[in-house]
């Protein structure tokens, strides 16, 4: 048996069109990749797009690499994850299983209130897949505590669970703040636990349990994750052994500078001196600056001049991150939190508890402004018209304030 | 009316008991003159207006000739004495300690919920139990300011079978939802859950109780898992003995290897200093033993709880959750009691470093107050542990309530937990102590004058109680209900199962 474990592809993310096309490559090069290495079945453990509603060109790209995975004769199964799942139950991954493209694994029935999972047999090698999507905020947590764990734990043969959620106990501290489950919600005694959703690499033989892998994204989804991983990547399970393959469409190269007590102009001229020989050439570049500069302002480094320095040597791409950067000038400003998770964690943590709101606490009140934090930052779809779109966020917000009962 | 006050000093006045009532150890009376008076009763004695040997002799008649002898006026002649000492003065609303005696011939009649509305329900309330006098209780709810109690520190001494276990289940199952606290319990028997049988798993706010444990755990539990990078060699401390030089060692193997040092010892990497071999093999073998690791071709195998690779969020995890107001269950059944103490030392280092902070940052007044519940507290807060050197429950029985973080140290035997640490724990809640000299110790320590309560505590039956504490008025006598009927009122929450996402057939 032979099979390819991916997640978090993520199609449709980053603005910048150079990085959004790195993102669909990765794709394409990852399924070329599968059929080239004749893998049985396709494995995509959530967020094969970066929003329920993807854009025309995303939902493209993938329903050409699917159809052509259809072709071979490779079958895709897939947990809808964070991003291609809307709080009202939608997501595109319905259309594309309708057209027959893929599987969504995330099939049972309810018996006795306990959540009954059904297996997807593969017919090509006898496993047995199920699984469970992710959603925004682990709700999925309550489908996992509904769950009938024996039913499947009693089942014989080769059994393989997807998962789109981070696991409490495996979470790397880099990650500490993302919203977790505990292992105890997985099933025991499967062969392959396929994982999604977290953007770290990971596999571990656990006790009890199996092979628990995350394969970490297909191509990076910020700037932070450019930095850590460099590239992205899938597993393929082969017959008992797995490997990691990486994807690189690009180089990367790094500049972290600590410009505590330097001037700009020195600032500059370490850029400068770090890129000196250096050979570029289809290369994605980040630069990290961080630190209290001793005299001027971040604004006085001049970026025009380095980024076009640095694009004189061929770069791909140049992008900076200047969050931790401030001037003694302006002391009073806040140094940004990491990532947007942090940050919007930061604020709500200043705001909360300004408004009485009746029957809710301070930890149910951050708990709510979270989950409408992630509705309301939902984008119009293409084609969508206003009146849809406005229609379609409150139904999303009218669910969460039904489920909190605060209306 | 149950007697009539005749004489006496202050602290031990007498009353007369009338012949058709019944007056019990512990008992709350009442006299009222210009204001009313609540007082106690500590000891019981007979009275009788014949002389000793005339009493005798009238026995020897009843037991030897068998005769049918009858007292003139019996109620009058033999009855029982009460000593009472004098708990508060109420003058209208204000609770006064007494400082007069009653009028000589003053009734006292039984306490009634009328006379106890004073005990008003403090802003954030921790309950425990029943206002209680002698054996029966009231139907009034004892609380405590769970807030200010917490945070400086509770004793819960008692010996076996008087129910420690169930007063703190009844105390953590009322904290569970409540923002004002974050309880850590460190378990060593696994009974607070209730894995198998009725506990805080089934409170109503179940997702305010967290629970880690290493053995099977049950579906919403976590997985104890520690990384072993969380580790620095003044966790160590109080754990287990180490000579200066392991200690040395392990400095110098934290200064060069810095979150790696443990893996560094184990597997026998190079460190400076001038350290001997078997110093350094003896560390290892210490190391590996206490944390369940071992050194396979240069790389560590992890067994239990201790890992390289997971754990890595675990103790920034239950920080979090504790200062989300959460009742964290640590089952440390499995471990050995140093592996449990070491456990305990780290999340407890960890959380009182990050309120120091707080308090530095003016940010700790927004904070839940943290306890960390110590099941046989003396291992760790022991005049003999202490002796071998300071460790982190020690520096939080001393100096913890400045930071909001206080421990609730259960034990038999609290005779072996310094005196100044003893008196730094301001509430009590006694329950039967059999040995005197755990009783001495806490009468010696108590918040409240308990001179005279030596024989009420010796004999305080299953589940009575005696809460001294600088937060109440008096040494309140209090009847802690048993668990399962306290959990009664608070029915189940009817679950919303959202399956959303699941094709349902």
């Amino acid at each position: 048996m032979k099979f390819a474990h991916m997640a978090d592809c993520h199609l449709g993310s980053w603005r910048d069109p150079k990085l959004h096309s790195l993102s669909i490559k990765a794709f394409m090069v990852a399924v070329d990749k599968c059929i080239k290495e004749n893998v049985d079945f396709v494995i995509i453990a959530g967020d094969l797009f970066n929003t329920s509603f993807p854009s025309f060109d995303s939902l493209n790209i993938a329903t050409k690499k699917l159809k052509q995975l259809k072709d071979e004769g490779i079958q895709v199964y897939v947990v809808p994850g964070s991003h291609d799942f809307s709080p009202s139950g939608k997501t595109m991954l319905d259309v594309l299983e309708n057209a027959g493209l893929m599987i969504n694994v995330v099939k049972g029935e309810i018996i006795n209130n306990k959540l009954n999972l059904k297996f997807t047999l593969d017919n090509k090698t006898g496993a047995k897949i199920t699984g469970m999507l992710g959603r925004r905020g682990a709700l999925e947590k309550s489908s996992y505590e509904q769950l009938n764990k024996e039913s499947l734990e009693n089942k014989k043969g080769f059994k393989i669970f997807i998962f789109h959620s981070a696991i409490t106990e495996f979470k790397p501290s880099e990650l500490d703040v993302i919203v977790s489950n505990p292992l105890s919600f997985l099933p025991k005694g499967f062969d392959y636990y396929a994982g999604g959703h977290v953007h770290t690499v990971m596999e571990r033989k656990q006790e009890g349990y199996g092979l628990i892998v995350y394969p970490g994204p297909l191509f990076p989804n910020s700037f932070k994750e450019i930095e850590d991983l460099g590239t992205g990547g899938f597993y393929i399970y082969d017959s008992g052994d797995i490997r990691f393959e990486p994807i690189k469409i690009v180089d990367t190269f790094h500049i972290d500078i600590g410009c505590e007590n330097k001037t700009p102009e020195r600032v500059r001229e370490e850029i400068f001196e770090k890129i000196k020989g250096k050979d570029l050439k289809n290369t994605l570049v980040t630069l990290r600056l961080d630190g209290v500069l001793e005299t001027g302002k971040p604004s006085d480094i001049n970026f025009k001049e380095i980024f076009d320095k640095i694009y004189e040597k061929s770069a791909y791409f140049v992008m900076k991150n200047t969050n931790k950067l401030a001037s003694k000038e302006f002391k009073e400003v806040k140094l940004q939190k990491e990532s947007i998770d942090e940050l919007e964690s930061s604020l709500i943590n200043e705001h909360v508890g300004q408004i009485k709101i009746e029957n809710m606490n301070i930890n149910k009140e951050k708990e709510l402004t979270k989950k409408l934090i992630n509705i309301l930052s939902a984008e119009k779809n293409e084609g969508e018209t206003n009146t849809d779109f406005e229609k379609r966020v409150k139904q999303d917000v009218f669910k969460i304030l039904e489920e909190e009962k605060t209306i | 009316m149950k007697g009539q006050i005749l004489s006496g000093e202050f602290g031990k006045i007498i009353i007369r008991q009338k012949s058709d009532e019944n007056i019990e150890l512990g008992e709350l009376l009442v006299t009222e003159d210009k204001n009313k008076m609540i007082l106690q009763v500590y000891d019981l004695i007979y009275g009788s207006q014949l002389s000793q040997q005339n009493l005798e002799l009238i026995s020897g008649l009843k037991l030897e000739e068998n005769t049918d002898l009858e007292f003139l006026d019996k109620e009058l002649r033999n009855y029982n004495l009460a000593l009472l000492k004098p708990m508060i003065t109420l003058q209208g609303d204000s609770v006064k300690l007494t400082k007069t005696l009653p009028k000589v011939f003053s009734e006292v009649r039984e306490v009634t919920k009328q006379d106890l509305k004073f005990l008003s329900k403090p802003k954030n309330p921790l309950f425990v139990g029943k206002l209680r006098s002698g054996s029966k209780f009231l139907d009034v709810d004892i609380f405590l300011d769970g807030e200010k109690a917490f945070s400086h520190h509770i004793l819960i001494p008692a010996t076996t079978g008087r129910g420690k276990s169930n007063l703190t289940s009844c105390m953590l199952w009322d904290s569970v939802g409540k923002d004002y606290c974050g309880i850590l319990v460190l378990d060593p028997h696994d009974e607070y859950y209730g894995r198998n049988k009725i506990g805080l798993k089934d409170h109503p706010d179940k997702n305010k109780v967290v629970y880690y444990t290493t053995e099977n755990p049950p579906t919403g539990a976590k997985t104890l898992k520690i990384n072993l990078k969380s580790f620095k060699p003044h966790h160590f401390d109080g754990v287990f003995y180490l000579t200066d030089a392991q200690k040395d060692a392990m400095i110098a193997y934290y200064k060069r290897y810095r979150e790696e040092w443990i893996e560094a010892v184990v597997t026998e990497k190079e460190v400076k200093g001038d350290f001997f071999e078997s110093t350094l093999a003896v560390l290892k073998r210490k190391l590996s033993s206490l944390l369940n690791i071992d050194s396979v071709e240069g790389k560590i195998s992890c067994k239990g709880v201790f890992d390289t690779q997971a754990g890595e969020s675990t103790l920034k995890d239950v920080v979090g959750e504790l200062e989300d107001s959460k009742v964290v269950i640590i089952d440390t059944s499995s471990f050995s009691g140093q592996a449990e103490l070491l456990i305990g030392s780290l999340i407890s280092t960890n959380i009182l470093g990050r309120y120091k902070n707080y308090k530095a940052k003016g940010e700790l007044k927004d904070k839940p107050v943290i306890s960390i519940v110590l099941e046989e507290a003396p291992r760790v807060l022991g005049k003999k542990v202490l002796e071998s050197g300071s460790n982190i429950f020690e520096t939080i029985a001393r100096e913890g309530r400045k930071f909001r973080v206080g421990l609730t140290a259960i034990t038999q035997l609290p005779s072996l937990i310094p005196r100044e640490i003893l008196a730094n724990i301001n509430t009590k809640i006694i329950l039967g102590v059999e040995m005197a000299p755990e009783r001495q110790a806490i009468i010696e320590s108590a918040s409240q004058d308990l001179s005279s309560d030596n024989r009420n505590i010796a004999s305080l039956d299953t589940g009575e109680a005696i809460i001294t504490s600088n937060f109440t008025k008096f040494a309140i006598p209090v009847k802690i209900p048993l668990f399962e009927d306290f959990i009664k009122h608070d029915s189940k929450k009817e679950m919303k199962n959202d399956f959303t996402g699941v094709k349902l057939e």
